[in-house]
């Protein structure tokens, strides 16, 4: 296999397979992706997978994620099929008391162009029929919606490889060093060389950091989800909390709880999160649940996408976020601006890692 | 609700091990999702040998009562109709009623989950009509339900011929028994023997190719070395072996193996049938596929372990006691399984599955 490559991306996920395809659309060779296990076996193949942008806070990032929402019927022309669907969302609140917070929050949007309208009771009863009578609102947002994240990183894989870009799967990268303006990357399958070096190991993040003695501060959240047996389609919207799937399965869940890596579910948080989607969806104490799951979410530490320039460091690039499904198709467009311009079209220095302080180098 | 000792399971497995626990005092609670203990054993009429010297030999139905009967003895919990779903975060078994989920704690986990059959898939084959031998076997012995008139076997095992003999004993027509290898899989040859003689055709080298029906199977075409013929059936009886089941040992994150000669994929566990998860122990078909007399021993094994790590019985005792169950494990259990079953052993400290939740 090829050793010398003009750009690697560690991790194969939604993140770093969205960053490999789009770079893939500007030059032809030279991308390598590696991955220690295989593009999936991470938290991009654990998750909901709504396209989400409405109740993101504060605004700016509601706007990012907006953003990227409104490139995926593009995205889908170029790629294939990903089951990209634009539901709308609908974000429901059983407490009167509770629609001045939502009239707030839709108020702080408007400024920034996403439209957000608070819905009456029956207003939500006419557009999702299924929902709990005993709703008192919701707050509705029609760029939301959800994506088949299988699909997605097929689709992304098979056209980045079609433009050439290189996979190298269950290789894990043990060591990085840097020689003569270059990176050496160090893999269980070999080493290989780069000029630029992008690290997407998503909630591996701050291991892949510490070979480079960069602080990535990326802590690791679990949540774990529900699946019904497949149910006619019956949910119109991606609804905070649950989505059908094409498929007809119901995936329930918004757990998140410190574990580590464990990937294990409990029955504790089962039972919280059937009783949540019965609270929305009272018709679901009949379905079956089939599977339950779980997958460990990315966190940077205050919460929001670590992207860009990596400080101090030549070459060096860093993606790492939560709702990585969501942002995928705009980090991919923006680093790759990035690496081939020195710019980017959407500004994107609040996110950059500079802003943990000077405790990223050790 | 507390227990020392959880047993999952309660067929011949799980039954042998509710006895050793139970009879040395411990606090022992038993779930099964049938309405009956007994699992496996109450739908066979065939004769079990050979079964440990503490029984003498006797029908699979027989020996369920016996067993039941024991454990009468003693006060076991039973949680009939009850599943266990999944366990909670402090490490207590989720078990449903089908209605609510309560937890249950327990200080040692016995799973004796058994195995499930297998199917043979080939075109057409969800028909209603095409069953495993164990369905079949569960609705003449069981339920008293003739499940058809005319049948065919797919598959020559012990299992297969036996229930075969069951069929024609009810007055169903087997018109055929179909084998994809090249000569008849049964030890028991006298029973192959028995089926022959009464003028079955065994087709060797042989598949079902496609089934055929209205609703329900009608026709089979049968793909003979250098033929196709079609036979009018309105039962099929499929044996494609058995399988551990393992879905309470993979939540409660046990390291697995696989071995071959035991049914594939299982859990590892020690000569005291001890997972890697140390409260955990495992016993039956669950631990490998085996036979009625292994599956007791390998129950008692584990009743004794569980017992001495919950102090009901000192360790020299218990280690005496062992050294004997594994002997006559060694003796009645069919050489090659054994052999798989001390690999697979050997194994333990080098799992090939470990840690599968953790990322
Ligand atoms: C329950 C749950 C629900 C979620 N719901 C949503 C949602 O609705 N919408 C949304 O947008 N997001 C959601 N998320 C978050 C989203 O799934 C993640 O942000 C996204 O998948 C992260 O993608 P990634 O590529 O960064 O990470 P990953 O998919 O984990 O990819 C990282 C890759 O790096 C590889 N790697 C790590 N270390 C190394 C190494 N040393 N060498 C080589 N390779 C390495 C890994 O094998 C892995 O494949 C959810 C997450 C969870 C857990």
């Amino acid at each position: 296999m090829e050793t010398n490559y003009e750009t690697i991306v560690i991790g194969g996920g939604v993140v770093g397979s969205g960053i490999a395809y789009h770079l893939s659309e500007r030059y032809k060779e030279g991308v390598l992706v590696l991955d220690k296990k295989y593009p999936m076996s991470g938290t991009s193949g654990s998750t909901q997978a709504w396209v989400w942008v409405h109740n993101k806070t504060p605004s700016w990032y509601a706007e990012f994620s907006m953003y990227s929402a409104e490139l995926y019927p593009y995205l889908s022309k170029k790629i294939g099929d990903v089951e990209y669907k634009r539901t709308g969302g609908l974000s429901p609140f059983f407490n009167e008391s509770d629609r001045e917070k939502a009239q707030k929050l839709a108020e702080s949007y408007r400024k920034i162009g996403i439209k957000i309208k608070v819905l009456s009771r029956e207003e939500v009863l006419e557009k999702e029929p299924y929902m709990n009578p005993e709703v008192a609102g919701a707050t509705y947002s029609s760029i939301d919606g959800n994506v088949n994240p299988f699909r997605l990183i097929d689709m992304y894989m098979r056209a980045a490889k079609r433009n050439g870009v290189r996979y190298s799967t269950y290789n894990k990268v043990t060591e990085i060093k840097k020689q003569d303006g270059k990176y050496s990357v160090v893999s269980d399958k070999g080493a290989f060389e780069c000029k630029n070096l992008i690290l997407a190991g998503g909630t591996w993040s701050r291991e892949i950091g510490d070979m480079l003695g960069v602080k990535i501060p990326v802590n690791q959240l679990r949540g774990q989800i529900l699946v019904s047996e497949p149910l006619k389609p019956f949910l119109n919207f991606t609804i905070s909390g649950l989505r059908q799937a094409n498929n007809g399965e119901v995936l329930m869940g918004y757990s998140m709880e410190e574990a580590g890596f464990n990937r294990a579910t409990t029955l504790d948080v089962i039972q919280e999160t059937a009783n949540m989607a019965v609270q929305y969806v009272p018709g679901l104490r009949k379905a079956k649940i089939v599977r339950a799951f779980s997958g460990i979410r990315a966190m940077p530490e205050d919460g929001f996408p670590i992207l860009g320039k990596v400080p101090g460091q030549e070459n060096l690039y860093v993606a790492a976020t939560h709702s990585g499904v969501t942002l995928s198709p705009l980090i991919g467009t923006l680093l790759t601006e990035l690496i081939m311009d020195g710019e980017t079209s959407i500004p994107i220095d609040r996110y950059s890692l500079s802003r943990f302080g000077e405790s990223e180098f050790y | 609700m507390k227990t020392d000792v959880l047993i999952i399971g309660g067929g011949p497995a799980g039954l042998s091990t509710a006895i050793e626990t139970a009879s040395r005092g411990l606090d022992v609670t038993i779930v099964d999702e049938a309405s009956k203990l007994g699992g496996q054993l109450n739908q066979q009429t065939q004769a079990l040998r050979p079964l440990p010297s503490l029984y003498e030999s006797m029908r699979g139905f027989e020996l369920a009562n016996k067993l039941i009967e024991q454990i009468k003895d003693y006060n076991v919990r039973q949680l009939l109709n009850h599943r266990v779903v999944g366990f909670y975060a402090d490490g207590s078994a989720g078990i449903t009623d089908e209605e609510n989920v309560f937890p249950v704690n327990a200080k040692k986990i016995i799973v004796a989950s058994g195995a499930a059959e297998k199917a043979v898939a080939f075109p057409k084959w969800t028909l209603p009509g095409i069953m495993t031998i164990g369905a079949a076997q569960t609705l003449i012995n069981r339920d008293f339900v003739m499940p058809g008139r005319e049948a065919v076997i797919v598959g020559s095992s012990d299992f297969a011929m036996e229930t075969a003999i069951q069929l024609m004993d009810v007055g169903i027509r087997v018109k055929a028994i179909i084998e994809k290898q090249s000569g008849a899989l049964a030890k028991e040859q006298e029973k192959v023997r028995e089926l022959s003689r009464s003028g079955i055709p065994f087709y060797f080298n042989s598949f079902i190719k496609e089934a055929r029906g209205n609703g329900q199977v009608e026709q089979i075409d049968v793909a003979l070395p250098d033929d196709v013929i079609t036979l009018n059936v309105d039962l099929v009886c499929m044996d494609g072996g058995r399988a551990p089941i393992l879905d309470v040992l993979y939540q409660l994150g046990c390291s697995f193996g696989f071995q071959e000669e035991l049914g594939g994929w299982i859990p590892q566990y020690n000569n005291r049938f001890q997972t890697d998860r140390e409260d955990v122990f495992i016993a039956g078909n669950a631990a490998g596929i085996s036979t009625h007399g292994p599956l007791l021993l390998t129950g008692m094994i584990a009743g004794i372990s569980a017992s001495e790590e919950l102090q009901a019985i000192s360790a020299l005792e218990a280690h005496e006691i062992r050294e004997a169950l594994w002997k006559e494990l060694e003796l009645l259990e069919d050489k090659e399984m054994h052999s798989g079953r001390v690999k697979h052993l050997e194994k333990f400290a080098n799992p090939v599955l470990k840690d599968q939740f953790i990322y």
